[in-house]
């Protein structure tokens, strides 16, 4: 891969907006992360910020969905349908909902989002295969923010 | 004290009510009659819950006999007041137990019934097969409580020093929740907001502590936001919002 390609890859990121990209070609490999331009979606100012989200960027990945899964137009994106707190499993110890490979069915509960003690099943709109989890469980969500990507049956 | 399931029959004859002597939990049993579509309003009551739920969790202590414990099933639409349809909860529990018995309870956001600062209810809702499942717990009767809850524990009989009827409790309790969602659905979620900040002393000027799982935030509470979630001021001075976690007065 050339340093033209690379900055080629680079202008392809800004202009789409994706947060990362991952290239990969004769067995070389780059992965561009826009860390700043996600920054500028989270601050709002004169709106208070949430106190369970004192950081800024986004939570961090897993170090094993860290592979631009949302940059992948042929993936599902499930996102949050409100802001609160991300639980992968139905309590604390018990084991998460859905992992990383899983095939689920559309209706199927994929994880629950607190919001003031009112607990919300997120349920998989598609039949598919969990591609990614993009928040740990426990963390903070936004309203609209992504939360697995689904590889469509 | 038993329970006349039959009283409360009579009080609203067109209610659907499941009461069971002993059961693992009100909310396991709502669940499954959500997912079979059972009508709002429906209600699953428990003389005793074996494996009653807290909030992600934990455990709720339901004695046998002595506590309320139930689940009703709400089918209403509240697109733009959720979730602060979990602060009207709160507040049709504590208009329920003013009716009942007299007790004045304190609401620490967003829905722990408090007497001199120890929980008498809890509430828990969830929202699953299209419906929001609301389960609360009042302790009624209890006469004392396990030693790793007596500091955080209280009930309706400790409070007044008598025995109350939970049937009442019941009816009451139904009412103010019909009540509640038919301002929702009215009004939408403003005047809960307006009704809840008058009935908790958390929601402004209490200097509160904060704990999410590792991390925790101190300030004074500065109000409630348009959806009903608390805002905080930091020593800082910065204005936060509180989305979930336990909110303990900070000394």
């Amino acid at each position: 891969m050339t340093i033209e390609e690379i900055k080629q890859i680079i202008e392809l990121a800004n202009e789409s907006g994706v947060a990362e990209i991952e290239v990969e070609r004769g067995g070389n490999r780059v992965r561009i992360r826009r860390a700043a331009a996600s920054n500028q979606e989270y601050v709002i100012p004169s709106v208070p910020s949430y106190a369970v989200a004192p950081q800024l960027a986004p939570p961090p990945m897993p170090e094993a969905t860290q592979t631009a899964v949302t940059a992948d137009p042929s993936l599902y994106l499930v996102k949050s349908p409100i802001v609160g707190t991300f639980y992968s499993s139905p309590s604390p110890g018990a084991p998460a909902f859905v992992k990383v490979g899983d095939s689920v069915k559309a209706g199927q509960v994929l994880c629950i989002i607190e919001s003031m003690k009112l607990m919300n099943e997120i349920e998989s709109e598609i039949a598919g295969t969990i591609v990614a989890m993009l928040v740990e469980s426990g963390k903070p969500v936004e309203y609209g923010e992504a939360i697995f990507s689904i590889r469509p049956a | 004290m038993g329970f006349d399931l039959g009283e409360v029959r009579r009080r609203m004859p067109s209610r659907a009510l499941h009461w069971h002597r002993r059961m693992d939990s009100t909310m396991t049993e709502a669940s499954r009659l959500a997912a079979e579509g059972c009508a709002s309003g429906t209600a699953v009551i428990a003389d005793e819950q074996t494996a009653g739920i807290g909030r992600h969790g934990h455990s709720w202590h339901s004695e046998a006999g002595l506590g309320l414990y139930v689940s009703v099933v709400l089918r209403q639409k509240f697109v733009d007041s959720f979730p602060g349809v979990t602060l009207a909860v709160g507040l049709a529990a504590r208009e329920a137990i003013v009716e009942a018995t007299g007790v004045v309870c304190d609401l620490r956001w967003p829905n722990d019934l408090l007497i001199g600062g120890r929980k008498c209810a809890g509430i828990l809702l969830n929202l699953e097969s299209k419906a929001i499942i609301a389960g609360i717990g009042i302790n009624v009767n209890h006469g004392g409580f396990p030693e790793q809850l007596r500091e955080l524990a209280t009930s309706l009989r400790i409070a007044a020093g008598r025995e109350f009827r939970r049937e009442h409790l019941l009816v009451e309790l139904l009412l103010a929740m019909e009540r509640y969602t038919k301002l929702i659905e009215e009004e939408g979620i403003k005047p809960v907001l307006r009704l809840f900040a008058q009935a908790s002393s958390y929601v402004s000027g209490m200097r509160v502590r904060v704990e999410q799982g590792e991390t925790a935030l101190e300030g004074v509470t500065a109000g409630l936001d348009e959806s009903g979630f608390l805002l905080l001021r930091q020593d800082n001075g910065k204005l936060v919002t509180v989305l979930a976690g336990g909110v303990r007065p900070a000394s």
